[in-house]
């Protein structure tokens, strides 16, 4: 389902329906997933009509989170000073976007995956997550391509002892989601100390797959690679 | 007559000591261009970076480059009137103890003011009560600060206040708790109760997940078993799930059969013997 596609498209998948076309310049957009549906009038000569998953924080409402939760089915224990490679599922929202040489412009969003939030810290100072639940896999798994990605987790444990993870916290705003047929980031993760990590993402585009619109870059937000630090517990 | 050195002669004559019309003339046009350049890079200010940062940063943005302008403006103006700015600064400790008592309120919610932009217990935007007035704060100024109410109405609030009073802010945590109290007959099952209610608001995206809602008995009162019920939500949207939940309780517990009931009184009547 993810891809470009031209101003007169049909595109089903599973409980998705979004269709885009009309004569001349005017055209309808119109989505359907699950029970929900919108409609939008177009105006376009040019440009394409990209279908992509984009940062899992924008519904139902823009601005509740900007951070992921995946909290793991069984909690994680690593030996220090080691590194180790497994995959989560993360879950994923649709964007999409109209695209001519000059702009990007989100015409809508929707998900079909569970949405729940979840504080991370104290009510003080905390912060309001997206939350997943996941279980640990050593290979890449079978996801519902329509619902989830894809997570690549290379950790490394850098404190002394032993830690227990629990749950990875993500910045919504480091997120870089590539695609094929499915969803698929890459995150690094260091132990810093029993309580505390960092998460980062890998930003280079694996084979064979396309790099997702990032809904910060078609704001016009520019991007600098940073990490997040988990201080509130692991 | 020649008209152009009539002009030059009005414009030349001075006003006070070593100060022309002409040097009027420039103060007010410098002061009126900062003015006018000031507005113009404040809009653009805001058009280039509305999307890009918070509405509280651009605020403070907005006003930080707006000021600048113009105090340099002032500074590029002023010796044109004949202050010297090594005099102001001389003249200005004088001046500032007669000013300073003639404007005690003024310099107090100044002071209270950048007080107020240092501690920052509010933010522009956020949902707040101070002393009496409850509402959404729509600007921090030096002197004053303006809040919409709920019900819409323009408030300013002079610093000294707001600094003064007590501030309770809605929005300063990221998540808030609210609860309910729903009465079930004495018939009903409460454990189910309690169930129904779980679910339903695990269906709920900005019910969360963590603080978990707490859902007990609170009391066996004369009517109704009295289950309370606490939710945490993000500060942001708590007030819209309150609205929401407490009708969908009612609704999904007596979907599941289980009755809140009215106020009642069992009344026993007795039979005297014989």
């Amino acid at each position: 389902m993810f891809g470009k596609y031209d101003l007169n498209e049909e595109i089903r998948e599973e409980d998705i329906e979004i269709k885009i076309g009309g004569r001349g310049k005017i055209k309808r957009y119109y989505r359907k997933a699950g029970n929900e549906e919108i409609e939008k009038i177009v105006s376009a000569e040019s440009g394409n009509l990209y279908v992509v998953p984009v940062e899992p924080v924008n519904l139902p409402k823009l601005g509740v989170a900007e951070h992921l939760m995946i909290e793991l089915e069984k909690p994680y224990i690593i030996e220090p000073y080691i590194e180790d490679t497994f995959y989560l599922k993360f879950p994923i929202e649709i964007g999409v976007f109209l695209v001519d040489k000059r702009d990007v412009e989100r015409i809508d969003i929707f998900t079909m995956a569970k949405q729940k939030y979840i504080l991370y810290g104290s009510p003080e100072q905390g912060i309001i997550c997206r939350w997943w639940k996941s279980n640990i896999y050593n290979d890449k798994p079978e996801v519902n391509k329509t619902q989830e990605g894809i997570i690549r987790i290379d950790i490394k444990n850098s404190y002394r002892e032993w830690v227990e993870v629990k749950k990875l916290v993500f910045r919504a705003f480091d997120m870089k989601i590539f695609y094929n047929d499915y969803a698929y980031m890459h995150a690094y993760i260091n132990l810093l100390k029993k309580t505390m990590a960092e998460t980062a993402f890998n930003s280079r585009k694996p084979k064979n797959m396309n790099a997702s619109i990032d809904i910060y870059e078609a704001k016009g937000i520019k991007k600098f690679e940073k990490k997040f630090v988990m201080e509130w517990g692991l | 007559m020649n008209i152009t050195a009539e002009i030059s002669k009005v414009l030349n004559h001075e006003i006070m000591k070593g100060v022309t019309l002409l040097d009027i003339f420039i103060f007010i046009v410098i002061i009126a261009v900062a003015v006018i350049i000031a507005k113009i890079v404040r809009l653009n200010v805001r058009r280039a970076l509305k999307e890009k940062v918070p509405k509280t940063t651009l605020a403070t943005i907005e006003k930080l480059v707006y000021y600048t302008i113009i105090v340099i403006g002032f500074i590029v103006a002023i010796p044109y009137i004949g202050f010297s700015l090594s005099g102001l600064l001389v003249a200005g400790g004088i001046a500032g103890i007669v000013i300073g008592l003639a404007t005690q309120t003024v310099i107090s919610n100044l002071i209270s003011g950048l007080f107020l932009l240092a501690e920052k217990p509010i933010k522009i935007g956020d949902g707040v009560s101070i002393g009496d007035v409850g509402g959404v704060v729509k600007d921090i100024r030096v002197l004053s600060t303006t809040i919409r109410t709920w019900d819409g109405i323009y408030v300013r609030l002079p610093n000294e206040k707001v600094f003064t009073s007590n501030i309770y802010n809605y929005n300063a945590h990221a998540a808030r708790r609210f609860e309910y109290k729903v009465g079930i007959a004495y018939k009903s099952d409460a454990d189910k109760a309690i169930k129904i209610i779980e679910e339903l608001f695990e269906q709920h995206p900005l019910i969360l997940k963590e603080p978990k809602p707490q859902i007990f008995v609170e009391e066996l009162a004369d009517s109704s078993v009295v289950l309370i019920i606490r939710i945490w939500a993000p500060s942001s949207e708590w007030y819209g799930v309150k609205t929401e939940m407490l009708w969908k309780i009612k609704v999904a517990l007596e979907k599941a059969g289980i009755e809140i009931p009215f106020p009642q009184i069992v009344v026993w009547k007795g039979e005297e013997k014989g």
